[in-house]
């Protein structure tokens, strides 16, 4: 896979992008905030949620063998898998058993993760994304880049083109057009298909009840009308009882689309029951894939989130360069611990420095998660860099020379503001500062002003001393 | 499999166990449920705020003041389009007889055939004042089809079934939402707004919902 410096070049080189980036986060951020005015005893509602996540994370094993029993009552069938090729496996399997040949899925990141699709199609079978930016998404041979909005880069015209090349449709920039192209390509795909696949927004213990959550209605066509509805749900996504999970949905619908609830939220509790419609089977796929790990140290907070989103609104390295340049499923601030937690920070360590530290993500996150804390747990044990160059580590010695005499110092600085002065062309230098042109190969730096802070403070006390 | 299947199960845990005591957690902060509870309303005032909620997501909403008023409301909305809808004895106010001499289908009609309908008719198990939501029940006689393949969805809802909160109905009917295999909370129609986040109505679900509530 391509270096994390060049997707950053390759993203901040994309003004479309960009300008996408900058409309959409902003509109995310205010929504957010207007709805959770709207939200009393919003605080407490928050500190409530982060410590149920808390405790259920604390006696896990407890909770996912509860879990289990719960949803084996509900008539559910529940599988285990330790990683991604163990789950890829089950979910092939239960089709097979069943000669599934076409698959509906309503968007599941853990999917995203285990590069379901792929084993899928390998295995011979079809799968069909139905969120509208995931199909968009799939039919561009592309990859989501926004947890809730996958298709943030792109604009309505990529999208118009797109269709009008896949899908051999006359072109149209128009959203309404578009959604309605989808609409009618998608229904026949939900009509046709054997099996839906669904990720869980969240499982909760007691009941054994899976909460899906769309604005869309695809994970309801996707759990109504297969015969087979397969669950992949991680096994950090818990909540204890119906009464938790009704103040999560108010969090989550808040804090990922500015919604009080989202348009549809379904709590499936086992297969359709007599003549009623709804799946004949339904198989929870309880998947570890790495959680496990991460519970047993520094991340195991994160194993908490609730996948909304809006630290990625907020966080300014996202902001600027978009989903794709974190180079794998989970983007953003709470990515770039994720994706180390799950895959090893070996070839991963490059996310972790990719912040600013601002807070803003800990700020905005429902459940208080503190990424900023976790984010320096992980620069600490990021691997020692390659040694600095001899040009470099020379020009920091005599720096702490000069450093170390005042006068000469004084001496120093004087000669090389004038000699920056005399470089730059107008007021800004680019390009060519020895030592410092990996810096300002991208960026402008400033000349240094006529008079220094210290000649002008001397001056004033001169003066004043009249 | 199975075999293969009880050992991850046993990998997992064991993995989870021994983690979940080395796991450096933040400590449970004090909290307090007691602002949490629903702010109990007055009767009067629920209709009022559920009207106020459907007005804001788009929701077309007409209350009536008996049955007679909600089945003729109802035949007007219908005209002469064809309807899947929950068995007629699922329906109150005895809407079914409004649906006489029309094109008609049920739970036991092919899906195809259900996705044909213009219109989807439901009752409602609630309706959630707080947030403008639908409560379905998931059952036998009460297709989740038919709040969901036509583009237009009339839901039928009385009075006595508005909540002000989603927990005053869990916690009255719990015995009922235990039991069902689908819970559908719906609030509004279909949306999205993956496209430049402009927002556009009836992706997959209804484009347009309309409630008759009656007394």
């Amino acid at each position: 896979m391509s270096h994390f410096s060049d997707r950053v070049d390759k993203a901040l080189a994309d003004d479309n992008l960009s300008e996408a980036l900058k409309k959409a986060t902003s509109q995310l951020v205010s929504r957010r905030s207007t709805a959770f005015s709207s939200l009393e005893d919003a605080e407490n509602l928050r500190d409530i949620a982060r410590n149920t996540k808390m405790k259920i994370l604390h006696n896990l094993e407890d909770n996912l063998l509860k879990f289990e029993k719960s949803l084996q009552k509900n008539g559910s069938h529940v599988h285990w898998a330790k990683d991604a090729e163990e789950a890829n496996n089950v979910v092939i399997e239960i089709a097979q058993k069943q000669a599934v040949k076409k698959i509906v899925k309503s968007k599941s990141m853990l999917s995203e993760e285990i590069h379901l699709n792929t084993a899928l199609i390998k295995a011979g079978m079809q799968v069909v994304e139905t969120d509208l930016g995931e199909y968009i998404v799939q039919l561009a041979g592309d990859k989501p880049s926004h947890i809730i909005a996958p298709i943030i880069h792109m604009t309505r015209e990529d999208v118009g083109n797109l269709m009008h090349d896949r899908l051999s449709v006359p072109f149209s920039d128009e959203p309404e057009v578009l959604t309605r192209i989808a609409r009618r390509k998608l229904r026949q795909e939900f009509l046709d298909a054997d099996m839906g696949i669904t990720g869980a927004n969240f499982g909760v213990v007691e009941t054994g009840s899976i909460c899906l959550v769309t604005n869309e209605g695809n994970a309801r066509m996707v759990t109504t009308l297969p015969k087979i509805h397969v669950v992949l749900i991680g096994i950090e996504k818990l909540v204890a009882t119906f009464e938790d999970l009704n103040r999560f949905l108010k969090l989550l619908a808040r804090s990922a689309t500015g919604q009080k609830l989202s348009v549809y939220t379904s709590i499936i509790q086992g297969p359709g029951k007599g003549t009623e419609t709804g799946p004949e089977e339904v198989h929870v796929v309880l998947v570890d894939n790495g959680r496990s790990g991460m519970l047993g140290g520094d991340l195991a907070e994160s194993l908490a989130c609730i996948r909304c989103g809006a630290c990625l609104n907020v966080c300014p390295i996202y902001k600027n360069i978009g989903g794709h340049a974190y180079g794998d499923t989970y983007a953003g601030p709470i990515g770039s611990i994720i994706t180390p937690g799950l895959r090893g920070l070996a070839q991963w360590h490059e996310l972790p420095a990719a912040s600013t530290l601002c807070g803003a993500c800990k700020e905005v996150c429902p459940i208080r998660i503190d990424i900023p804390k976790m984010l320096l747990k992980l620069r600490q044990v990021t691997p020692p860099k390659v040694k600095a160059s001899i040009s470099l580590r020379m020009a920091i010695k005599c720096f702490a020379v000069i450093a170390g005499i005042p006068k000469v110092y004084k001496g120093f600085t004087a000669f090389g503001s004038r000699l920056l002065r005399f470089l730059g062309s107008k007021s800004w230098l680019t390009n060519n500062i020895p030592l410092l042109d990996r810096w300002t190969k991208v960026r402008d730096f400033k000349t240094p002003a006529k008079k220094s802070f210290q000649r002008m403070w001397q001056e004033k006390i001169a003066k004043d001393g009249k | 499999m199975e075999n293969k299947l009880s050992k991850s199960k046993e990998v997992i845990l064991t993995r989870v166990r021994e983690s979940q005591v080395l796991a450096r957690l933040p400590e449970i902060m004090p909290e307090s449920t007691d602002g949490l509870k629903s702010h109990h309303q007055p009767e009067s005032d629920l209709l009022n705020s559920l009207q106020k909620e459907f007005d804001l997501l788009g929701v077309e909403t007409y209350v009536e003041k008996n049955q007679k008023a909600v089945c003729k409301r109802l035949r007007n909305l219908l005209q002469d389009k064809s309807v899947l809808s929950w068995n007629l004895d699922n329906l109150p106010y005895d809407a079914g007889t409004v649906l006489q001499s029309r094109n008609v289908y049920f739970e036991r009609d092919d899906k195809i055939i259900q996705a044909s309908a213009d219109i989807g008719l439901t009752g409602c198990d609630a309706a959630i004042a707080e947030t403008g939501s639908l409560v379905l029940l998931s059952g036998e006689g009460k297709p989740r089809t038919a709040s969901l393949l036509p583009f237009e969805h009339i839901a039928l809802i009385r009075q006595s079934d508005i909540y002000f909160t989603m927990s005053d109905f869990f916690d009255k009917k719990g015995k009922e939402v235990s039991q069902a295999s689908c819970i559908d909370i719906i609030t509004g129609p279909s949306r999205t707004a993956d496209i430049e986040l402009s927002l556009t109505l009836g992706v997959h679900g209804p484009g347009k919902v309309i409630v008759v509530i009656g007394p």
